[in-house]
């Protein structure tokens, strides 16, 4: 299949780019659990104000974070729904699991157990 | 040049099942049994199926969705505990696309009554996969099979 023909989707190009570094993947990780400063997202991963600035601005331009400055801090918070893709394609793997697990369990209880050997 | 990226997500489904976890195990173990309940698409024709199962053996299903693509599934066994471990790893393709790549794990817990069937799945979710193939696959799903399968077990018991 060329690349052309995979009907790809810009949107979820640039989500997939942005979560590919695990610096970037950390700080989504950290923000998932509430808004937080440049500050207070460099200082974990041990980066520098400058490095942890330009991931952000990958982030921000996958549309994975939203930022507002207030006086001379800038406070990123998730953009909400940036993620919803994604989680959606593995809460389906998860419902087609449960499916043949339900398939599963109907087939044992209809099947005898072998004796022991 | 082609993007090659990925996102990961790791989940675990719990089910307690009536029976051993020696009867549970057989369900994976054994090819036969294990086709009646794990393909999702009673509409899907089979291609090939094989199971071979062991450390170090594989799996193979190939499918096709009335829509012309193939569908593929590929595993390799890593660990095998009789009865109560089987890690494997697994592939899924559309056509020539790699859509996933995952670690999966499937503990059978003895309890007082039964089994606790812990299955935990390590996924890199491959981008391309959420292309309109990529997103078929999977989501015409529905009870169709599960009522096929009863009426076959009902019509076995008459």
């Amino acid at each position: 299949l060329p690349p052309d023909a995979q009907m790809s989707d810009p949107g979820l190009d640039r989500l997939f780019q942005a979560l590919a570094d695990p610096y970037r993947r950390g700080m989504v990780d950290q923000l998932s659990r509430g808004p937080a400063s440049v500050k207070a997202l460099a200082e974990p991963a041990g980066l520098a104000l400058p490095s942890a600035l330009k991931h952000l601005g990958v982030l921000e331009a996958g549309g994975i974070v939203v930022s507002e400055k207030s006086g001379r801090v800038r406070t990123y918070r998730m953009q909400p729904g940036a993620l919803a893709d994604i989680e959606a394609w593995v809460a389906q793997r998860q419902r087609n699991w449960n499916q043949s697990f339900d398939r599963l369990d109907q087939l044992m209880a209809q099947t005898p157990e072998l004796p022991e050997e | 040049m082609a993007d090659a990226n990925a996102a990961h997500s790791t989940f675990v489904i719990e089910r307690p099942l009536a029976g051993s976890p020696r009867h549970a195990f057989r369900f994976w173990a054994d090819a036969a049994l294990k086709q009646r309940w794990i393909s999702c698409h009673p509409d899907w024709t089979q291609l090939d199926y094989s199971l071979d199962f062991r450390a170090g053996g594989g799996e193979i299903s190939r499918t096709r969705s009335p829509d012309g693509a193939e569908h593929g599934v590929t595993a390799r066994y890593l660990d095998i505990v009789e009865g109560r471990r089987i890690v494997y790893a697994y592939d899924m393709t559309v056509d020539a696309l790699r859509i996933s790549a995952s670690l999966a794990t499937v503990l059978f817990i003895p309890t007082g009554t039964g089994t606790l069937m812990q299955f935990t799945e390590q996924l890199a979710l491959l981008d391309g996969s959420t292309d309109a193939k990529g997103r078929r696959d999977g989501s015409e799903i529905g009870f169709e099979r599960l009522a096929l399968e009863l009426e076959r077990d009902l019509a076995t018991l008459q």
